[in-house]
């Protein structure tokens, strides 16, 4: 948005911030973004590339090992029938919920210090979509017939069961990766025909032309281009709700007491952004540093960034306490029980873990000297994307090892397999992260352009007004 | 104000002092007609008040709404350095500002805490937990640490000192910039705002809790706060198209508020319109799948006979259709258009508040009648006099804030 | 028809999207219809000044989704209730509530691809070729130069175009001739996408074939352990038992299920022609006295008391509440009375079966047996109250 005169003088704190830094102009950030793209990567991308591709290949074994010998392999038994595989998979999911929301609601609400992450923050949501997927498929008790949970015409006359909120989750979290995926590969069109005009070998120009699509920068396909691009953020934004609220069913859905709790939805939804965005700067913070987009990815993003972590951080802890407040006030014994178990039982270690990291030390950025430190947030972060797998852990285990029967509790364990194969999803996130990086646009160039002033007509005009 | 601005701005009619001898005094006088017609059928009635005050609950839970959503915009602006919502800023701030006024408001609800009316009956004239009876007697006396007449009143005193400090520290800021060309007063507020922001929000979830969903004593919802707040939230969306749409017809804020304005209201109403619709269907279908006799009553008592299309009423006219109506951009860019649905979602929010109110007066049967309608307008009137009062005759924008240029020159893409 | 055949238009080159716009204003001015503007992001105005119509894409992604919406609901309500229905945890076969969230994602899923597909579709994407990539300067339009183009078939056209484009403030003009043939994709790809495809079907139509075919060859079994499991099945000898049987003979009086005789007077009390039966259909001895008793004491005799003349504590306790007026009490029968000795043990047994009166049915707590054995303990009571006090 062109700022009218007068704008400059504002304190700093209210003041439309300067996105873009460096005097960067439209043909510096086609050459500071596609330069990623177009040279060999520092040596420490195929370091981490190599690992990356080791931990890959291990998870493969790991599965393959599953295969042969049935999923008894897994920590889970009776009465934590969801272990380790459902805590993966709501970790990863939450983490896939920042791009989107990064992409779409933040577009919506016209927060324009998105477009230098945006991208960044989609392909996340897209292989973090991957790893969370791979979950619930290879803990069904015969993994090669994961795709019964799919409405396919059968030769057995049978429909999958629509009343199970399982069923809801295969709906939400495909449509998930594939509008996420729509939306990450429009969003990329612009910028791959960038890189396909300026491509000189031939491979590279014939393979960055095929997923242009011919794409010219045509006005009368820009004016389309638009609208459908608003279309897909109108329509991604309720899918965001409605993805980590569909996990949320699988749990609140059921009479456990933990599980079944009204707030869940919103609750989940708010963790999910929380997590999402603790991982995007993780992932950002020493990317930046690495590709050189110190321009583009200023301390200003990070920032408000670390604001929106803090938010979240309180609305996850407004719904610990409120469901605290609930369990007490419905006057239900198991209720109470439920909760008083979880900060004092046997898993109290995993709880005082989760507030510690989800509610406590994310108020460190109140103190914007926290909140404009590299080192502190991505320390923060990673205590954060601890925390959120620790909630969905306390949540998963804690309910079903003390259920209704005390004859029945039991004390969960995992098994060696099951911190492998959630170790082995990292090796796939950071594999198709790192090609992400080596091989795509990593920042909305289009985008990017269209947020310096110069990008609008009538720039000129206002400038020389105000002087 | 840039020299810009004020050229823009020469015939708004920012300083009329009209509005609070015009239409204070009209509104006290609506208001207090309709209260005493509400309460003269209350007591037609014979039944110690019970409907009066239920009644009341709603009219008293509306004008809530509408203030609450008012400082929530407020906080959120300022937290979130908008630019587009300066010249319709200072309309939330009358509605927070009268915050006191609607404490005030509260007082005769004190009386249903403390007479004996209605107790041997119903257990309380209005919250039936006063004396917990019936079958869920043993499960409310476990909460009598939490639900009991002094407690709550304390409670409820201790939201309007915190409400009432916040709307007026808020205002105070703003009103302060109009007189400065320093930023401080506007740095001070947002410095505050997520504070404030945090204190909001935990008031108000207890707030929703004991005035409404105490009304159900062995009912609970951990998501109850939120819906309520997601009423709100369509409650100041729609005030505040309303009353820009009344500034610009009475002749004032002609050039300070234009089409673009109107967009993004409803573009936030038409968000929140889906929101609440989130939030209700959380709610309700969490409840109707694990289907936990203790929690399915509270929704039982909203499909009996006489509820059942009150409850239709809500899926299909405070979210099917508006949200089918204001999908379209024509809509939101058509201001009479616009206002027309403002109007609408006041009316649903309305009913919504009934429905949530009014089954514990009785779930089998629907009392609708004038005595609700009156008593609501009564409060509704006596809210708005003292808005008016208070308001009196400050500017209708902040006319300095560091943000008013950008917010002029806005244009929605 | 001015229109130049073998030109594809004139390209004019801007540094500034001011410049841009002012001149696109101007073409459009002049009554072209067939030019276009080239930038490397969307230049906001550019619209306006070009005249683009707006675009009917939001009806396409309207009428997607109440397609995905419909058939989301659809789709539930018919397999689950109507093709292949069955109840599980008490939930309707078509509940609304829990058919939300699929139909929900599926108007989702198909708003979105009616947003992108109908996008590429509406901007004739995608394209492997077009004239303009034949300019090298044009390479520029994706990252910092914009370019305004009016097309040769444009019926405004004419040899003066050229000029009159490089006179609204362009930095560069160029003809782009129309190419002889369109490039198409290079021949080693075409084969790829050939061979791809070929491949792609192949898994369908080997599919399609074993769906069509017989074959008298086992079925291959990918996973052994769970196809042969280490269980015993039907026939098979075992170690376990002494009988060397894997399966087990039935435990005794295993009635198969519904193979129970319900119409027998051991169970109904009644003979075939309806009358009761006199006697009792089971063996009577001892035992069968004991057993009556005891049952009789824990069923009976809280309210007929323990001597069968109905003034147990219950009763007493309850005519005493009836006389005070806080209840209405019906007494329990005397179980000694002339009417119950008129009765013949079937119709005791029908009694205690069905209840009575204020009795309840006690088929559920009293197996036929035990009933038989309460009728014949009350012979015993009866007996018992029948015979004369020593004191008389």
């Amino acid at each position: 948005m062109a700022s009218p005169a007068g704008a400059h003088d504002l304190p700093e704190a209210i003041r439309p911030p300067n996105l873009i830094q460096g005097g960067e102009d439209f043909s510096s950030i086609t050459n500071t973004v596609a330069r990623v793209a177009e040279y060999k990567p520092p040596r420490g991308w195929y370091i981490a590339f190599g690992v990356s591709v080791s931990i890959l290949g291990m998870l493969l074994v790991m599965l393959g090992y599953l295969f042969w010998e049935g999923i008894g392999i897994w920590g889970n038994n009776q009465p934590v029938a969801w272990g380790w595989p459902i805590v993966n998979f709501v970790f990863w999911v939450g983490i896939g919920h920042a791009g989107t929301l990064i992409s779409a609601v933040l577009f919506l609400f016209r927060q324009q210090w998105r477009t230098s992450i945006n991208r960044f923050a989609e392909a996340m949501t897209i292989f973090a979509v991957m790893c969370a997927g791979l979950f619930p498929a290879i803990h069904v008790g015969r993994p090669w017939l994961a795709y019964w949970l799919f409405p396919i015409p059968n030769q057995m006359s049978m429909w999958p069961n629509f009343r199970s909120p399982l069923l809801w989750d295969v709906f939400a979290v495909s449509t998930y990766a594939t509008v996420s995926a729509l939306f990450w590969f429009m969003g990329m069109i612009p910028d791959l025909a960038t890189l396909r005009d300026r491509a000189t070998k031939k491979l590279p120009r014939l393979l960055y032309g095929i997923f242009a699509l011919g794409w010219t920068g045509s006005n009368r396909a820009w004016h389309r281009y638009e609208r459908a691009y608003l279309l897909l953020a109108a329509l991604a934004t309720p899918l965001v709700l409605s993805v980590h609220s569909v996990v949320s069913f699988d749990f609140a859905v059921a009479q456990l007491p933990g599980w079944h709790t009204t707030i869940f939805p919103p609750y989940f939804v708010a963790g999910a952004i929380f997590s999402g965005f603790a991982m995007v700067i993780t992932l950002m913070v020493p990317a930046r540093q690495f590709f050189g987009l110190k321009n583009l990815v200023t301390m200003r993003h990070l920032e408000n960034m670390c604001k929106v972590i803090m938010a979240t951080s309180m609305m996850v802890g407004y719904a610990y306490a409120a469901e605290f407040f609930i369990a007490w006030y419905s006057g239900n014994q198991y209720e109470g029980f439920v909760f008083v178990n979880r900060a004092l039982g046997n898993y109290a270690w995993a709880y005082w873990t989760m507030v510690t990291c989800n509610v406590i030390l994310p108020q460190i950025f109140w103190f914007k000297k926290m909140r404009t430190n590299l080192v502190v947030m991505f320390i923060i972060a990673a205590f954060v994307n601890v925390g959120m797998w620790f909630e969905r852990f306390v949540i998963t285990v804690t309910s079903s090892s003390r259920d209704f029967l005390p004859s029945s509790w039991h004390y969960f364990t995992p098994t060696l397999f099951d911190a492998l194969v959630f170790l082995g999803s990292f090796g796939l996130f950071f594999t198709f992260f790192l090609l992400f990086c080596r091989f795509l646009p990593t920042v909305a160039m289009a985008e990017v352009k269209l947020v310096l002033p110069e990008a609008h007509p009538g720039h000129r005009h206002h400038g020389e007004e105000g002087e | 104000m840039t020299p810009q601005a004020s050229r823009l701005l020469a015939h708004d009619n920012l300083h009329d002092a009209g509005l609070s001898r015009r239409f204070g005094n009209r509104f006290l006088l609506i208001g207090l007609a309709a209260l005493a017609v509400g309460l003269g059928l209350g007591i037609a009635d014979g039944d110690e008040l019970r409907h009066f005050f239920h009644a009341y609950l709603v009219g008293y839970a509306f004008v809530l709404s509408v203030a609450l959503g008012g400082m929530f915009f407020v906080l959120i602006q300022h937290l979130t350095n908008a630019h587009w919502s300066v010249t319709v800023r200072r309309l939330a701030e009358f509605t927070i500002v009268s915050l006191p006024w609607v404490g005030v408001l509260g007082l005769p609800l004190l009386y249903p805490l403390f007479t004996d009316a209605g107790l041997e009956e119903h257990g309380g004239l209005l919250w039936p937990w006063i004396q917990p009876l019936g079958e869920d007697a043993a499960l409310v006396t476990k909460k009598v640490g939490w639900l009991n007449p002094g407690f709550f009143a304390v409670r409820m005193l201790g939201y309007f000192a915190v409400w009432g400090f916040m709307g007026t520290y808020f205002v105070r800021k703003s009103l302060q910039q109009d007189l400065t060309d320093s930023y401080e007063p506007t740095l001070k507020a947002k410095k505050w705002s997520a504070l404030g922001m945090i204190v909001f929000a935990l008031s108000l979830t207890a707030a929703a809790f004991d005035l409404l969903m105490s009304l159900d004593p062995a009912w609970f919802s951990t998501i109850f706060g939120v819906y309520f707040f997601s009423g709100s939230l369509i409650a100041i969306f729609s005030w505040l198209i309303l009353t820009a749409l009344f500034m610009q017809r009475t002749g004032r804020l002609q050039h300070a508020i234009t089409v673009d304005h109107y967009h993004d209201l409803g573009k936030f109403l038409f968000a929140f319109v889906f929101f609440w619709g989130y939030i209700a269907f959380s709610q309700y279908m969490l409840i109707w799948y694990a289907n936990i006799p203790e929690e399915t009553l509270w929704f039982a008592h909203r499909q009996t006979e006489a509820w059942m299309p009150v409850s239709w009423l809500l899926v299909v006219g405070h979210f099917i259709i508006p949200f089918a109506a204001l999908l379209s951009r024509h809509t939101k860019r058509r201001v009479m258009v616009l206002g027309f649905w403002a109007a609408y979602m006041l009316v649903m929010h309305w009913v919504d508040l009934y429905w949530l109110v009014m089954p514990a007066l009785d779930s089998q049967a629907l009392h609708f009648g004038l005595c609700d309608v009156a008593t609501s307008v009564g409060i509704v009137g006596l809210y708005v006099a003292g808005l008016c009062r208070i308001a009196g005759d400050r500017p209708l924008i902040p006319v300095n804030d560091p943000l008013l240029a950008e917010c002029l020159a806005f244009k929605n893409v | 028809m001015t229109a130049d055949a073998r030109l594809y238009g004139v390209l004019a080159e801007f540094d500034n999207v001011d410049d841009l716009v002012d001149a696109a204003k101007q073409v459009r001015e002049a009554g072209y219809t067939r030019f276009d503007a080239h930038t490397p992001f969307p230049v906001h105005g550019l619209d306006d000044a070009m005249g683009v119509r707006p675009t009917i894409l939001p009806w396409i992604v309207l009428a997607a989704g109440l397609v995905g919406l419909s058939s989301g609901f659809l789709m539930q309500w018919w397999m689950n209730d109507v093709d292949y229905s069955y109840a599980i945890s008490g939930k309707p076969m078509f509940g609304l509530p829990g058919a939300v969230p699929v139909a929900y994602e599926l108007t989702i899923l198909l708003a979105s691809f009616g947003a992108f597909v109908g996008m590429l579709a509406l901007n004739n994407l995608p394209k492997w070729f077009h004239p303009l990539f034949r300019v090298e300067r044009f390479s520029r339009a994706t990252s910092d130069r914009f370019y305004l183009v009016i097309e040769g078939r444009d019926p405004n056209f004419g040899p003066r175009t050229s000029d009159w484009l490089g006179g609204l403030g362009c930095t560069a003009l160029e003809a782009v001739p129309m190419p002889d043939e369109p490039e198409g994709l290079p021949r080693p790809l075409k084969g790829l996408a050939w061979v791809m495809t070929s491949l792609a079907l192949l898994p369908v139509a080997m599919i399609a074939n074993a769906r069509f075919s017989e074959s008298s060859t086992p079925q291959i079994h990918l996973v052994g352990n769970m196809d042969f499991q280490e269980k015993y099945k039907a026939q098979q000898t075992s170690q376990l038992f002494a009988d060397g049987r894997a399966m087990r003979p039935d435990s005794a009086g295993t009635v198969a299920r519904g193979e129970l005789d319900i119409s027998s007077p051991q169970v109904t009390g009644r003979n075939a022609d309806g009358s009761y039966v006199a006697g009792f259909p089971v063996a009577v001895d001892a035992g069968l006295m004991a057993r009556g008793r005891e049952r009789f004491d824990i069923y009976c005799a809280t309210c007929h008391g323990l001597n069968g003349k109905g003034d147990s504590v219950v009763s007493r306790r309850a005519l005493a509440l009836q006389e005070q007026g806080k209840a209405a009490w019906t007494p329990p029968t005397d179980l000694t009375s002339q009417v119950v000795l008129d009765q013949p043990p079937g119709q005791i047994f029908e009694t205690i079966t069905l209840g009575k009166n204020n009795m309840p049915s006690y088929a559920q707590q009293l197996r036929p047996r035990d009933r038989w054995a309460i009728a014949l303990y009350m012979e015993a009571l009866q007996s018992a109250q029948a015979a004369p006090s020593e004191d008389e």
